[in-house]
């Protein structure tokens, strides 16, 4: 269909059509006689009329060829695909067009579409070779006068077509013209902005250095041309719609131009931001900078020199800045490492002092949602796990329940979460540094980032272990219960105010954490949304991962204090080693501190020592090592334990059921005995 | 003064001239285009593919090297990394964004750092080591991962006909 693409078919459509035409011609000449019949006999004839639009086809064809060599030369192989690709759309949406204007069918009307169709592809032809100029090392002189002339001869045919377009709809009204109008105003815009690119390109050729802003210009001009084009293809929608139907030939043309619209918006922000950033974030290189590193820019792969424009990135790397811009609108982050460079940098960036503190608060407001369905999910696996060491251990458990129903009202719904594990409680997170004054322990104490199970893990010790107190000491049991109860009681709120903020920032070395929330009562709705976007997903993130770390430590740690404990006992105490109940002021000390989950606090540590300091030495100093940091997963180590180790999982066990601290009693049965005995009599009392 | 990407393409022709690889040959198409290339590797040592050498197109974007190369082999290759028609499907060739097998992670995808050269080696290891993961040739990841011995049959007689010997 081309005239570049019909080298063979060419000639011999051109031979074809000119017998034809000599034949309609000669016939009707032959039969008229004269001229004037003649030529009415060839209109009203329709084979001539056929074989006459061949020719003026082939006519067509062929100025087509003669003006493509002489503006364009050769065609390059990926510049006649692209022709051919766009052709085909074009003569689609031409027939489309057709259908619309059916009333207005005409001789005129197929030559003026033709026109149409050839100054279109002419114009495509001309972006795409201003666009090959970038390419090519030579650039020859015929090339800028057949490029700087088929712009001129396209822009004059453009703007006569619109004139003539205008003046015809004004004078006659709104007919087909109205189309052609529209579309050459399309065209003139391609042409402008094929003309800026060229002069843009062919002032990069002629100047030393690379132009800085030719980008930018190009960027822009593209920016304002896609703008009248929409606008353009708009207001042409409105008309059509209003005059005739719905213009469907127009569709994906709009599409496109929308879509390449919004390319260029959004190419043009990214610039801008990487521009303004290039500009404060990161400081010029200096001379010993560059001599230091390798003085190549990666990007251009061209020597830097010092003031010449050369940029540091955080990371030490070191570019040329006008290459760093273009790498930046795509990608914000170093070429060489990777590092994302605008992480580091909105707090340094941002000079607005206020600004600062709600965007730290973010990640608390964003993550306990998270953190909950995090818990949550441990907390199911953790049921799961316990209900199998608690089958494991069914006496024991048994002897509990007991317990249990008998203990006075604080131990009682501590026994009651270990009644019901199941039920995964709604955790409060007392995060936002909300501080828990008047302790009344709730049911499932407000211990801010432990996981449900890590907080369900000392409810169920208080009964037992409480009167595992009571025995140490000459206290009666019920005091001794509702004592340590208390004392695990006081505990608690100041742990919790202490944890929660002591949490976020556990590790140092990490990336400021953030600190204690201030309110959010001076910012807007959007302000917050904005905030939230970013922070919210990185600190989530982040308690994520450091939670998972806690874990995994405290359940080693748990594992090591448990074998510690089970070998200091059998070296100690028995030679020959029964199944050895670890002292109940370890699970003592272990209960109190688990308020403060994975930092231990002063309050934690020296409740715990003092309960402890009534047991041996050696097994304080491995309950205290335990108390300061393991035991609030405890619990996930007998998960694991359950299924691995039966070493570990004993103590455990034993932890949870015996309340008895005297190393002399031996067997589970003798346990057994005395806590039903004990217990009896506490409830007596 | 020519374009920025037209600049780094020279100065890559160049120095890939003055101190060629080995086992790699790549230049410009013609001198007027510098944004196609031909590239001829070796393949590795070794491997099933010793000895043959395997001509292959590159075609640059106008903003290289802010934006990958494509590559194709030209001669009929049989790997599990390279689709049937030639394409080469390789991390490094991958902008950040796209991920058509969406295993890679962005640290191994195209940086302005990569080059013709770090992007054939690249492609000589891939030849030498196949990644049946992402497999863009499916025939080929699966007589790799299942009949090893078929498969470097098979590559063997391709190096063959690259070398237009006859086959065995």
């Amino acid at each position: 269909m081309m005239p570049t693409t019909i080298p063979m078919g060419g000639l011999g459509l051109t031979l074809l059509s000119t017998c034809l035409t000599a034949g309609v011609i000669a016939n009707a000449y032959y039969q008229k006689k004269q001229f004037y019949p003649s030529v009415v006999y060839i209109m009203k004839s329709n084979p001539s009329i056929v074989a006459l639009y061949l020719m003026a086809f082939t006519l067509a064809l062929l100025l087509g060829k003669l003006l493509k060599k002489i503006f364009f030369g050769t065609l390059r192989a990926a510049e006649s695909e692209h022709l051919i690709e766009r052709f085909f759309y074009a003569i689609t949406e031409t027939c489309l067009a057709f259908t619309v204007f059916r009333d207005d069918f005409s001789h005129k009307f197929v030559a003026l579409f033709t026109v149409l169709l050839f100054l279109k592809s002419f114009h495509w032809l001309a972006d795409y070779r201003v666009d090959y100029m970038e390419r090519s090392p030579i650039i020859t002189r015929l090339f800028h006068i057949r490029i700087a002339s088929l712009l001129a001869l396209l822009s004059t045919i453009d703007i006569l077509l619109v004139r003539h377009a205008y003046y015809s709809t004004m004078s006659m009204g709104a007919s087909v013209q109205l189309v052609f109008g529209f579309e050459y105003a399309i065209l003139l815009t391609v042409a402008y902005n094929i003309g800026v690119k060229y002069i843009c390109h062919g002032i990069d050729l002629h100047r030393e250095n690379p132009w800085e802003n030719k980008a930018m210009y190009l960027l822009y001009t593209e920016l304002f041309v896609g703008l009248i084009k929409v606008m353009l293809y708009v207001v042409f929608l409105i008309i059509m719609v209003r005059i005739h139907t719905f213009p469907l030939f127009i569709i994906r043309p709009m599409y496109l131009t929308m879509k390449s619209f919004k390319k260029a918006l959004q190419d043009t922000l990214q610039s801008r931001l990487a521009i303004h950033n290039m500009n404060t974030l990161y400081p010029d290189a200096t001379a010993e900078e560059l001599q230091q590193a390798d003085n190549v820019c990666i990007i251009c792969r061209e020597e830097m020199i010092v003031n010449s424009g050369v940029k540091k990135l955080p990371c030490n790397h070191l570019f040329h800045a006008l290459c760093l811009r273009s790498w930046f609108q795509r990608q914000q982050t170093c070429p060489t490492c990777r590092l994302d460079v605008l992480r580091p940098t909105p707090a340094p960036a941002r000079p607005a002092a206020p600004a600062a503190p709600p965007q730290q608060q973010m990640p608390a407001q964003g993550a306990p949602a998270n953190m909950v369905e995090f818990f949550q999910q441990v907390a199911e696996h953790q049921e799961r796990a316990r209900q199998r060491l608690a089958a494991a251990a069914a006496s024991s458990r048994n002897l509990q329940a007991t317990p249990a129903g008998a203990a006075d009202q604080q131990a009682n719904p501590a026994a009651r979460g270990e009644a019901l594990p199941p039920v995964p409680p709604p955790l409060p997170f007392p995060m936002m540094g909300a501080p828990f004054p008047g302790f009344l322990p709730p049911p499932f104490p407000p211990f801010p980032i432990v996981p449900p199970h890590l907080v369900q893990q000392p409810q169920q010790q208080p009964g037992p272990s409480s009167s595992g107190t009571s025995t140490s000491t000459p206290v009666t049991p019920a005091t001794a219960s509702t004592s340590t109860a208390s004392s695990s009681a006081s505990a608690v709120p100041g742990a919790a105010a202490a944890a929660s903020p002591a949490f976020l920032p556990p590790f140092p070395g990490m990336l400021p954490p953030p600190t204690a929330p201030a309110d959010f009562g001076p910012l807007t709705l959007e302000e917050l949304v904005a905030l939230e976007g970013r922070e919210r997903r990185h600190v989530e993130a982040r308690l994520k991962a450091l939670s998972n770390i806690n874990v995994l430590v405290h359940a080693a740690l748990v594992q090591m204090t448990q074998y510690q404990q089970l070998m200091t006992r059998l070296d100690l105490e028995y030679p020959l080693p029964p199944p050895p109940p670890p002292p109940a002021a370890t699970t003592t000390a272990t209960q109190v501190t688990t308020s403060a989950p994975s930092t231990a606090t002063s309050t934690a540590t020296t409740t715990s020592t003092a309960s402890t300091a009534t047991t041996t030495p050696t097994v304080t100093t491995a309950s205290t090592a335990g108390a300061t940091d393991a035991p609030s997963a405890s619990t996930s180590a007998a998960a694991d334990s359950s299924q691995t180790s039966s070493v570990s999982s004993t103590p455990i066990n034993s932890a949870v059921s015996s309340p008895s601290s005297d190393s002399d009693v031996g067997t589970p049965e003798e346990i057994r005995r005395r806590r039903l005995e004990r217990f009896a009599s506490g409830s007596g009392n | 003064m020519a374009g920025r990407a037209l600049k780094r393409l020279m100065a890559e022709y160049k120095q890939l001239t003055l101190n060629p690889p080995e086992g790699i040959i790549a230049g410009p198409t013609n001198e007027e285009n510098f944004f196609e290339w031909e590239a001829l590797i070796m393949g590795p040592e070794g491997t099933c593919f010793e000895c043959g050498v395997f001509p292959a197109k590159l075609v640059f974007p106008t903003d290289y090297p802010l934006s990958p190369p494509k590559m194709q082999f030209t001669c009929d290759i049989f790997h599990p990394n390279i689709y049937s028609d030639g394409r080469v499907c390789i991390s490094i060739l991958h902008s950040p964004g796209e991920d058509p097998m969406g295993y890679e992670s962005s640290a191994e995808r195209w940086s302005p750092v990569q080059s013709v050269e770090k992007i054939l080696l690249s492609v000589i290891s891939m030849l030498a080591e196949p990644n049946a993961e992402s497999s863009a040739n499916v025939d080929a990841a699966k007589l790799w991962r299942d009949n090893r011995a078929q498969f470097e049959r098979q590559a063997r007689r391709l190096v063959r006909s690259t070398l237009n010997l006859p086959p065995l």
